[in-house]
């Protein structure tokens, strides 16, 4: 599963030794040492101030803080609301991921490119935007379908209300489950249709062979990306608060926003409460390897696979029915709705002629004081940190693949590691890192840099270390033997032949930093606004229609560096080389 | 691996003495001790002003605008509840890295505790002689700016003849599933809820509590809830928010309880931290001077001056029973106070 697996698991190259040294200050050691400590820094540095600060360092030292977090009931019911959160948002991702995987990759079902590209819509659209979205269409009374439903049935109050429980699993599960649909895809795409056919050969019917051939062969991914699903539900810390707040229900990391928020800032509490959050999550993950280590059925050699779509005469009908409803609620009907609402002088009023303006992106992306501030920082802040991630994700997949030094395998896990940790959690050790000597840059827009480089920094190591790999080390011997510096080998021989590899991978980090929010609630000034802050906190004024302006031009922008990555790397959407974000 | 530990300490001895040179840096000009004292060449050298305020962005548009043109100092500021605002103030002060110039929050336990930790400057205004002494400081270090009522707003078409007139009325059943109020996951709305437990017993918050009130984020969506007809009433609703409502011709309206009217105290202040002094100083004048306090009333805000008068068409204070808030009180207690409320209306109060 790549989504998580640390890039140094599974060696391909063997490592060549060391290039001659060139002289104890040599640039080639200058500059690996530098992403070396940077990485250090930004990684390493801020987990340790997240368990210092639990102790309640530097103000005492005791245990009070890690005891006060675990006996206060608001932090159980905090905790007891995350599992279910997880727990519901698993089976759902399970019963609406499976079925559309099995749809697009295996049946003869009309429209399944289709349903596949929404799909991937709906993953990479900021899932704070949907929860939005999911308030203009399921407010309790003045949704737009609960209106409608209210109209058709003649009720006087809305049937369905998105601020409850099921409301936050349901937005969330519509975002999440695209990790259990893309990794059931994949299995099912290499599962041999020799298989089945023996199979059948031998007499089985065909709900036989699903059962007992496909089943059995797709059941780790299905798992995986459940699990997968789980994890990443717990640390979308803007759906939880857009739809969580007003329903009454506190997950962990809104608790830990507010126990931030409010004041005077309870560190002590909240990293002691983040530690919580990084065991659930570590527990999930070890779960989900281990899962996938031992029942690993493996049918594909070096060969290629030879799939076969089964006609489902006519079980086709509902299925596609399934399959567009899905994507339907999943992608189509929020983003349709914020780009009605984006249009219209008022949400709440039929779409007319009259009713239609450009208003909203006037004050949106010119006037309103925040929004355009918040536009040019993230695009400053994205640019930087994928710059800088891929800087040091070159550095660490350089280190891995073509030295034998010590510890390089400890910076390639430490590289990947930020992936399984919500940014809510990255954010408070940051802050707790970076708010006094010896680096006090809270407060400064380089602070926002520095989570953004942490917490995006393994989709650049991965990207690079994938890309690093294509190229035989014998092409840099060859520059060295013949006289080239280190640093001329570099810039001739390896960097050339990377670059579409690296820019994907800046791609893949500028694309979650752009829209980033559960880090950067914890971690903005005045000055420092990003978009998501803009959008949070015209949304807390109630400017639904500015909002919508700013998220139909986040996702759009969001959308063409998407399918520019998809271009680039030639790809289909199902290579799990998905960007991830809270 | 000795090339990485020699990159590493030179960095570490890089990024102390770019901290080092920072502090040196942040040492600050005291700047004016007292209006009188403000040097308008020397602010308008430093440029920009940064304010901190929980007030509505569309009144501190209308303040900031003609501040700007007639001084030619711009004014950046953040806007968040009274807790962000404080939280922020209080972070940036450990940090040791203050961005504020002037703090401004609904919330005057903020500013209390804002003094107790030493962050603001005492600053003698010209508006002390306008404002009544038990609404300033008498150490100089805050002064209210405004008074904000909560009322009960409501939906006119749905309610227009017989609109709920009590916190009681609010309690009944009748209203099971149609009231609104706000409060963000920091407890902003707090305060107001335990003055009319305070005043008229915590058995009338309980029975509000009990017909299952929708929870906003802010009194701005409150009143955008009852717009729409989504709720028919809200409780606790700022009286500047429903005030414009009103007056935009909205199908809402609001009244204050004759019981009793929970006030609360919203002040500013200058951060003795503040990079800027004399254009923060300046700022503060034009903030609570006539002008600026006008703007505010324009707004809809009551003003703390006695010679500014209430927004057109409300009801003078002098007419209203207001239930004050000990907010010495409301500061000590303050976790207590947020269990007690999170118990009854469940949810995230930052407590």
């Amino acid at each position: 599963m790549q989504v998580i697996a640390p890039a140094g698991t599974a060696r391909g190259a063997p490592a060549i030794a060391a290039a001659a040294p060139t002289g104890r200050f040599g640039l080639e050691r200058i500059l690996l040492g530098l992403g070396v400590a940077l990485l250090l820094l930004l990684v390493g540095y801020p987990l340790l101030w997240l368990l210092l600060g639990a102790l309640g360092l530097p103000q005492s030292i005791g245990l009070e803080h890690l005891a006060r977090a675990f006996t206060r009931p608001q932090n159980y019911a905090a905790l007891v609301n995350t599992l279910e959160l997880a727990l519901g948002t698993g089976l759902m991702s399970v019963a609406i991921g499976v079925p559309l995987a099995w749809a697009t990759a295996r049946s003869d079902m009309p429209l399944r490119q289709l349903v596949h590209v929404l799909v991937a819509l709906s993953y990479i659209t900021p899932p704070y935007l949907t929860a939005l979205a999911y308030i203009i269409l399921f407010g309790p009374d003045a949704g737009q379908f609960n209106r409608l439903l209210r109209a058709l049935f003649g009720l006087t109050s809305g049937p369905i209300n998105v601020f409850s429980m099921s409301g936050v699993i349901f937005v969330i599960g519509i975002h999440v489950f695209a990790f259990t649909y893309f990794l059931t895809y994949t299995a099912l795409k290499a599962v041999d249709a020799s298989l089945e056919e023996s199979a059948q050969m031998l007499g089985a019917k065909r709900w036989q062979t699903v059962l007992r051939i496909n089943l059995p062969l797709v059941a780790p991914a299905i798992t995986g990306g459940t699990l997968l699903s789980a994890i990443d539900s717990l640390a979308l810390f803007g759906p939880q608060a857009i739809i969580g707040t007003p329903a009454q229900i506190v997950f962990l990391p809104t608790r830990i926003y507010a126990t931030i928020g409010s004041y005077p800032p309870r560190w002590g509490e909240a990293s002691a409460l983040s530690l919580l959050l990084v065991a659930l999550t570590v527990a999930g993950l070890a779960l989900q390897r281990g899962y996938l280590e031992q029942r690993s059925y493996v049918t594909v050699g070096g060969r290629g696979v030879r799939t076969r779509r089964l006609e489902h005469g006519l079980w086709r009908w509902p299925l596609t029915g399934f399959c567009l409803s899905v994507v339907f609620f999943s992608a189509v009907a929020p983003i349709g709705v914020l780009t009605l609402t984006a249009f219209s002088n008022s949400w709440i009023e039929p779409l007319s002629a009259s009713n239609i303006t450009l208003a909203h992106f006037q004050a949106a992306l010119f006037t309103d004081q925040v929004s355009v501030r918040g536009i040019i920082n993230s695009f400053k802040l994205a640019t930087a940190a994928a710059a800088v991630a891929v800087a040091l994700g070159a550095i660490v997949a350089y280190l891995d693949l073509r030295t034998t030094l010590w510890g390089r395998r400890l910076l390639d896990y430490l590289a990947i590691l930020p992936l399984g940790l919500p940014g809510t959690v990255m954010a408070v050790g940051i802050l707790l890192a970076f708010i006094r000597f010896p680096l006090p840059i809270y407060g400064t827009i380089w602070i926002l840099l520095a989570a953004y480089v942490a917490r995006f920094v393994p989709l650049a190591t991965r990207s690079a270390n994938a890309s690093f790999r294509q190229i035989d080390p014998a092409l840099e011997e060859a520059g060295r033997i013949t006289g080239a510096s280190w640093w001329l080998t570099m810039r001739r021989v390896l960097f050339p032949l990377a670059r579409p590899g690296l820019l994907v991978a800046f791609l893949l980090v500028f694309i979650p930093a752009f829209s980033e929010l559960s880090a950067t609630i914890l971690l903005y000034a005045g000055g420092t606004e990003t978009i998501a802050i803009a959008i949070y906190r015209l949304n807390d004024l109630g400017q639904l229609e500015v909002v919508s302006a700013l998220a139909v031009f986040t996702i759009g922008v969001v959308l063409s560096l998407a399918l520019l990555v998809n271009w680039l790397s030639g790809s289909s959407w199902a290579s799990g080389e998905t960007p991830i974000r809270g | 691996m000795p090339i990485a530990r020699r990159s590493m300490i030179k960095g570490v001895v890089a990024s102390c003495a770019v901290t080092l040179l920072r502090r040196q840096a942040k040492a600050q000009a005291a700047g004016p001790e007292d209006a009188a004292q403000i040097d308008l060449e020397k602010a308008k050298a430093e440029g920009k002003v940064v304010l901190y305020t929980s007030l509505d962005t569309q009144i501190v548009d209308a303040i900031n605008a003609p501040f700007t043109q007639k001084y030619g100092i711009a004014v950046q500021y953040f806007r968040g509840g009274s807790s962000d605002v404080t939280s922020k103030v209080l972070a940036e002060a450990d940090a040791g890295r203050p961005q504020a110039d002037v703090v401004d929050a609904s919330d005057l336990a903020a500013l209390l505790l804002m003094k107790e930790r030493k962050l603001l400057k005492p600053f003698k205004s010209a508006a002390a002689a306008a404002v009544a002494s038990n609404l300033r400081d008498p150490d100089s270090t805050w002064i209210t700016d405004r008074l904000t009522q909560a009322v009960i707003q409501y939906n006119s078409k749905e309610l227009g003849s017989a609109p709920p007139k009590t916190w009681a009325d609010l309690g009944k059943a009748a209203l099971n599933g149609r009231l609104v109020y706000f409060s963000s996951a920091n407890g902003d709305g707090a305060p107001r809820i335990y003055t009319l437990a305070k005043h008229l017993g915590w058995d009338v918050v309980k029975a509000m509590a009990a017909t299952k009130p929708l929870r906003v984020q802010t009194p701005q969506i409150i009143t955008q809830v009852l717009e729409r007809g989504e709720r028919i009433a809200g409780f606790l609703q700022n009286d500047n928010i429903a005030w414009r409502s009103k007056r935009q011709g909205k199908p809402t309206d609001y009244l204050f309880p004759a019981e009793g009217v929970p006030t609360e105290i919203g002040a500013c202040g200058l951060l003795a931290s503040s990079p800027r002094p004399h254009a923060a100083a300046l700022y503060h004048e034009w903030w609570m001077g006539p002008e600026g306090q006008a703007l505010l009333v324009k707004g809809g805000k009551y003003s703390s001056r006695t010679d500014v008068a209430p927004p057109e068409g409300s009801t003078p204070l002098s007419e209203l029973k207001l239930l004050m808030l000990d907010y010495a009180e409301y500061k000590r207690d303050k976790t207590k106070i947020l269990d007690q409320i999170a118990d009854i209306f469940g949810g995230e109060w930052g407590n």
